[in-house]
């Protein structure tokens, strides 16, 4: 059976999510690059694959796959002692709403955010804007008013136990970041302790920690 | 204890989808209306349910969630074995189903959402659309259904020949687009995407909730 091949990009955010799911389940997986700058997700080849012309997309011996969540479910399931995706109906109802409230109240704003703030600490030749970066973070601070209320009740978004659904904050939960400190910024905030808890739990896993320079194929585990 | 169903009385948005899904799973339930206009969902009695302060959310025999997207799985899990299965079991069927629930997440819906706000909820509130946001976000949605096109012209429904839950996502927002004369939908240009448009506006669970409207089944 071949190795799983990652299709993407070495810093790309989407490519940097899916690879963070692969090493939590141990997975081992090969890297391919797509050649963004130059349009190579545009040809004509690629949107055959993937007619959005986005990355990343997975070739899991010869089952294709793209949309960086259905990525990383597909992976969680065929991995299912991991408990990243909970199988029991209520536990796996909580898990799937603590994902959709990742994909509509923390998404949408930190993105945006997200996006403009690693381009301007990447050095990237990409134009960025302050308003847009601010008025995304002030969105995200009242949605973490929420999450604090949650977070307060549960260690993690889904119950007890790290899910999907907390891995899918990664990597933008840490990229809205850079508009602050280590000691203070949207998500570790002293006003927001059990946020701040959650977040630094997040970002101490050895999957965040494997790819700070980027996606690398890995092979052994 | 049968379900509660809570949400605003209006077959549409989050509340719409959640509602075909009960529809489509024969489940019974007790609809509980949530006033928007007077910010019901902002009390701190219905924030108890979503803390978020949006509909819909169900409680279920006191297990209580929140996110449309969320509840119709759980339902479509509840009550397995009977009415149309809306997420398959098999692993690449579901990652298919997967696939496709998160394009309408991620790409058609942003930009949805920003044109549902200018042509539908503004006007409600007395005020002008913008008319560069409505043209901006029209030709992203356009753009995205040349790419459905495609899918489209492989088998009848987003994920695979059945009808599953990427296309029950669908008929939250799109509606309004067309109650407001947007014929985005039946563009002639885009044949596959009129024959699925009008397959699922055809559906006789989703005829019955328009006319009907957010009903308890007991």
């Amino acid at each position: 059976m071949a190795i799983l091949k990652l299709h993407g990009g070495k810093q790309a955010t989407c490519t940097r999510r899916v690879a963070t799911v692969l090493h939590e389940l141990q997975v081992p997986f090969e890297l391919i690059e797509v050649d963004v700058a130059n349009g190579a997700h545009k040809s004509p080849e690629y949107l055959k694959i993937q007619p959005f012309g986005q990355i990343p997309y997975i070739d899991d011996d010869g089952f294709l796959l793209y949309e960086t969540r259905a990525i990383c479910r597909y992976i969680a399931a065929k991995y299912p002692e991991y408990g990243l995706i909970p199988t029991e109906p209520k536990a796996n109802a909580l898990f799937e709403q603590a994902a959709s409230v990742e994909l509509t109240n923390f998404d949408p704003s930190a993105s945006k955010a997200g996006l403009q703030l690693w381009i301007r600490k990447m050095g990237y030749p990409f134009p960025t804007d302050d308003k847009i970066i601010a008025d995304n973070l002030e969105t995200l601070e009242k949605k973490l008013d929420a999450y604090e209320a949650i977070l307060s009740k549960q260690r993690y978004l889904a119950g007890e136990t790290i899910t999907l659904a907390d891995i899918f904050h990664l990597p933008y939960g840490v990229f809205v970041t850079y508009a602050g400190s280590e000691s203070d910024s949207v998500m570790n905030r002293a006003s927001r302790p059990n946020v701040a808890r959650w977040y630094k739990q997040l970002i101490s896993r050895p999957s965040w920690l494997a790819y700070l320079d980027g996606v690398t194929t890995t092979t052994a585990y | 204890m049968v379900l509660k169903f809570y949400a605003s009385p209006f077959p549409v948005a989050g509340g719409g989808i959640v509602a075909l899904a009960l529809a489509e799973k024969q489940a019974a339930f007790d609809f509980v209306p949530i006033d928007l206009k007077t910010k019901e969902q902002k009390t701190a009695e219905y924030m108890a349910l979503n803390p978020f302060g949006k509909v819909p959310a169900i409680n279920d025999d006191g297990f209580v969630m929140y996110e449309s997207r969320a509840i119709c799985r759980y339902v479509d899990e509840k009550f397995a074995g009977q009415g149309t299965t809306l997420v398959p079991k098999g692993t690449k069927e579901r990652a298919l189903v997967e696939q496709a629930v998160s394009v309408e997440s991620m790409t058609l819906f942003p930009p949805l959402d920003k044109v549902v706000w200018e042509v539908v909820v503004k006007p409600e509130r007395g005020l002008a659309p913008d008319q560069a946001i409505v043209g901006k976000g029209l030709k992203e949605i356009s753009d995205t259904l040349d790419v459905y096109e495609g899918i489209l012209g492989k088998h009848r429904y987003l994920a695979g020949d059945d009808f599953t839950l990427a296309d029950l996502v669908h008929c939250g927002y799109l509606p309004f687009l067309v109650e407001k004369g947007v014929d985005i939908m039946t563009a002639k240009e885009r044949p596959n995407v009129a024959r699925w448009w009008n397959e699922l506006m055809s559906r006789p669970t989703w005829v019955k909730l328009q006319a009907e409207g957010m009903k308890s089944t007991v």
